[in-house]
């Protein structure tokens, strides 16, 4: 006891020594995949990120101090998130980390941060078990939040989308066989189980496959009538592609993932119609989310005036509101105290998906409930609201449920 | 019955992918018994070098792809002069793997700095729309794909047999120091095999990228499996690897269907194991007596 107690003292002097040399700003880290096949989601959350930490600097900062973003490409690959997460914490001493945008990137690297007790914020990734890995009991404080929209709420709207809403019988997965796809996948079959049915054909594809054809036919021998998809943008193209030349067209629901900008190019009308979760849609429909789209395009002026992945965005957008919010109500930048702030947000944050009150507590760190996404459609190469009453009802802010159904 | 024809369609439009490339590997084996590891990367820049051609410049794709040519020769010379004639010059055994394949991975990184990491679409130079053949379908892309390995095919082992440069190409392969002797500037036909291998290699880019999406990381999966085609249908055949292309595409898709997807690559890698076993040569190649 007495022991770890001086071993806290040294940490915590250390701690002071580093805060001592960068006292002038707040060093934010952002981790993710800035090139490859997830850099569409990688890139448009950074600029999320970049836009929020601008506008927080020309009001002042946080603590009367500027925000620094400490940005690094970890390439969707483990093992650079793990050199990534110690450069960060070790060499860089930042406050906070956000990003993550692949779910096996978030598993290696989260422990890291976890020992150092010092905050992570995913909002992108979406396996389930991101926030899960330092649950109680084992580990009374957990460092991970999140302000996406998990798997486990993701697979369960595209069931429901696909059995209930749509009425199909027979469907098949298709995943891909990165850690992403597979956890995808088993969410998935758990979901579908649920509403007692059984996929027709589960099949997998390896990332940089050129041909879907085996995976295609045996989903379409098996009389599927829908495709369902856990995959990135390149190979769910490769889907789209295989499935116009094998002259079959069945609908595509899948992960938000349908919704990245370099799905919806390469696959170019077949990609047409595919739907997807998405928490946000770039639609002005509220002045908050107007002046972000707006200032998003001013800023980064992507082409055609598409944000890339839009989601990704304004989920790098408001977690960097949610963390500052949270350093001042801490009025410091220990990691302790803003991950007690975080748990216990006294004030409301305005977010361009949604307006955050209390989003987290001790046991939940999740941001986003089942109630908050919506789904989106592929159409003229945009994606936008698929059910013409989200549409309309798309000003009225969907705000956090707070009792989630317990889940596993 | 028509699973199966659409099954094997489809096998033998992935195995002409592998088999274009495998070329490349072929064409200089045959002079300097040295291979390119970097051929996945030549043909990543020849099919991005098309892309800005095709894409940015307005160039009519068919009029692109003798510069994307030109481009892929120098570019051979130079991998060449830099990684391989070194390594030839001190009768180093393994100096030229190494040096190729760092070659590739400055050239991928270079890619990735000019055209970025992601993944882009190759607009198609023929319609998209799928063709039924005899009950199954078929991408008239993929039919261009076919005309052109068989035609590389024709053109190599025409150029080999029949033209005097070809001829040098054969007895350099065949005694290096005798092949000088007789008044062949081998160095330059090293040289020159290079050039062609990666000719062969951006010109298959360029024909593959509107079928494959176009990307710096695109060669790294291709050149591997092309690389496994060359090994079963034998390094001096260039039947060989129209026939090993065929094996490998068809035994992908077929055991994607039949037995599992998360299997399709294993029968190809066993029965490249199985060639080397038996007969390490290739299935159509020659063995080569080395007498030391």
């Amino acid at each position: 006891m007495i022991r770890t107690l001086k071993l806290t003292a040294i940490a915590s002097m250390m701690f002071a020594a580093g805060l001592a040399t960068a006292a002038d700003t707040i060093k934010i880290g952002v981790t993710g995949p800035y090139t490859g096949g997830s850099s569409s989601m990688g890139v448009s959350m950074r600029d999320g990120v970049r836009l929020a930490a601008q506008e927080i600097n020309k009001a002042g900062g946080v603590l009367g101090k500027q925000i620094q973003l400490v940005e690094r490409d970890d390439e969707a690959k483990n093992e650079r998130g793990v050199q990534i997460a110690q450069e960060l914490i070790n060499k860089e001493q930042v406050v906070a980390t956000m990003g993550f945008i692949n779910t096996g990137v978030a598993l290696a690297s989260q422990r890291f941060y976890q020992e150092a007790k010092i905050p992570v914020f995913n909002n992108v990734a979406t396996g389930s078990i991101v926030t899960q890995q330092f649950k109680a009991p084992e580990f009374p404080d957990n460092y991970i939040f999140r302000n996406a929209a998990h798997d486990s709420i993701q697979a369960p709207m595209i069931v429901e989308e696909a059995i209930t809403r749509r009425g199909f019988k027979k469907v098949a997965i298709l995943a891909d066989s990165t850690n992403y796809g597979q956890l995808g996948r088993d969410d998935l079959e758990k979901a579908l189980a649920a509403k007692g049915v059984k996929a027709v054909a589960v099949e997998k594809f390896n990332v940089k496959d050129v041909d879907m054809t085996a995976q295609l036919l045996k989903a379409k021998e098996a009389g599927a009538e829908v495709i369902l998809t856990y995959a990135i943008g390149p190979e769910l193209a490769q889907i789209a592609n295989g499935m116009t030349k094998l002259g079959w067209k069945v609908p595509m629901i899948g992960s938000w993932t349908l919704s990245m900008a370099n799905f919806i190019d390469n696959a170019g009308p077949g990609g047409e119609g595919a739907r997807m979760p998405q928490t946000f849609i770039q639609e002005p429909n509220t002045m908050k989310r107007k002046a972000f789209i707006d200032s998003y395009l001013k800023t980064f002026k992507p082409k055609n005036n598409r944000i890339d992945s839009p989601v990704s965005a304004a989920q790098g957008y408001d977690s960097v509101y949610l963390l500052t919010a949270a350093i001042k109500q801490a009025g410091t930048t220990e990691g302790p105290k803003v991950r007690e702030a975080l748990e216990n947000l006294q004030t409301k944050v305005e977010g361009v998906v949604t307006t955050y009150d209390k989003p987290f507590t001790h046991d939940d760190h999740e941001a986003i409930t089942a109630n908050i996404p919506v789904f989106g459609e592929v159409k003229g190469s945009r994606v936008v609201y698929a059910y013409e009453e989200d549409r309309k009802k798309g000003s009225d802010i969907r705000t956090k449920v707070a009792k989630q159904p317990a889940k596993k | 019955m028509e699973i199966l024809l659409q099954l094997i369609y489809s096998g033998i439009a992935l195995g002409m992918i592998y088999a274009v490339i495998a070329f490349g590997y072929q064409l200089t084996f045959a002079t300097s018994d040295t291979l390119n590891f970097g051929q996945g990367e030549a043909l990543m820049l020849g099919a991005l070098v098309g892309l800005t051609l095709v894409d940015s410049l307005g160039v009519n794709y068919w009029l692109a792809i003798p510069v994307v040519g030109a481009f892929g020769m120098l570019q051979g010379a130079l991998v060449e002069r830099i990684g391989v004639r070194p390594a030839i010059k001190i009768k180093s055994e393994f100096g030229w793997i190494m040096s190729t394949i760092a070659l590739g991975i400055i050239f991928k990184n270079v890619a990735e700095n000019i055209w970025g990491r992601d993944d882009l679409k190759f607009p198609s130079p023929l319609p998209e729309a799928p063709m039924k053949i005899l009950g199954a379908n078929v991408l008239p892309m993929e039919l261009l794909v076919i005309a052109g390995a068989l035609v590389m095919m024709l053109a190599v082992e025409f150029f080999n047999r029949k033209t005097i440069y070809g001829k040098a190409v054969v007895a350099t392969f065949n005694d290096r120091d005798a092949a000088k002797l007789m008044g062949i500037n081998t160095g330059l036909v090293i040289t020159f095999s290079y050039a062609l291998s990666s000719l062969t290699a951006s010109f298959a880019g360029v024909l593959i990228a509107p079928l494959t999406l176009t990307g710096a990381t695109m060669g790294a999966v291709l050149g591997l499996k092309a690389f496994a085609v060359a090994i079963i249908g034998g390094l001096t055949s260039g039947m060989g690897i129209i026939v090993g292309g065929i094996i490998l595409g068809v035994a992908e898709t077929t055991t994607g269907f039949y037995i599992s997807t998360g299997y399709k690559d294993v029968p190809g890698l066993v029965l490249l194991l199985l060639v080397l076993a038996v007969k390490p040569a290739g299935l159509f190649g020659k063995p080569a007596i080395k007498k030391v």
